[in-house]
């Protein structure tokens, strides 16, 4: 084989990876049923709070923890892969998380203003919403762009 | 991507396992029929090339039962990614890119 071929051999398997890689991209796109969800899942858990009862509480928590095993089962039988949240992803939401919560938190338990953790709730299930389609349409871009 | 030195690995270099290990570097796990889907082989082709990646330590595979239903999914290791992106690397000397 010359030093020609196995230029051409390598840049043929390089090719054939990226074609992959841009097919990955095609199917991996979580449905928009999914964001809708995963937010009105955190809100519900979220604004069960102003109830101020562990009757609503824990059964919504319930709730929330299976519709979050749900969504991972559907988006795994639908796409066959998982993807998870990278890091930086991951410090972004905890730091908006704390910068919503803590203060409805506050007025909620120091000021027994409970319609804070209904804001609070509607705040963070559209923001986990858009953050998941937004994180996922840039991972479907990186995956577009050659390597 | 990091900068890694250029590796030949010849366990990853056949086309087969070269692919499997490009479509698994994606993502953090992959459904074993997805894979299969992807190179288009058969079920048992596919088992002995993620058999010999696994030997080599460079894919874990995992099974699990979802609704009494086996389920075998695929992902490569903190090792094989190592070892695919010094590939890659060699590659793309190798291509002059």
């Amino acid at each position: 084989m010359t030093a020609a071929d196995r230029q051409r051999a390598a840049a043929d398997q390089l090719a054939g990876l990226q074609a992959d890689r841009e097919a990955l991209a095609d199917r991996i796109l979580q449905p928009w049923w999914y964001d809708v969800a995963l937010g009105l899942l955190l809100f519900g858990f979220l604004a069960s709070y102003a109830f101020d009862s562990p009757w609503v509480t824990v059964p919504a928590f319930v709730l929330f923890a299976a519709g979050l095993g749900a969504l991972v089962a559907a988006y795994r039988r639908i796409t066959g892969v998982w993807i998870g949240t990278p890091t930086r992803a991951m410090v972004l939401w905890g730091g908006i998380v704390l910068v919503v919560l803590v203060p409805a938190l506050v007025l909620a338990e120091a000021y027994d203003q409970r319609w804070a953790m209904v804001v609070a709730g509607a705040v963070l299930g559209v923001t986990v919403g858009v953050l998941s389609r937004v994180w996922m349409r840039a991972y479907v871009a990186e995956l577009r762009s050659p390597r | 991507m990091t900068a890694v030195a250029p590796h030949f690995d010849a366990v990853i270099h056949p086309s087969p396992r070269l692919q499997i290990c490009g479509l698994l570097a994606a993502v953090d796990t992959m459904e074993f029929a997805t894979v299969r889907d992807r190179v288009d082989v058969s079920d048992s082709v596919l088992s002995k090339h993620v058999k010999q990646l696994e030997e080599a330590g460079y894919v874990k595979v995992s099974k699990a039962t979802v609704a009494s239903r086996q389920r075998t999914s695929l992902s490569l290791t903190k090792e094989g990614r190592r070892a695919f992106d010094a590939h890659v690397a060699e590659l793309r000397r190798i291509a002059g890119l």
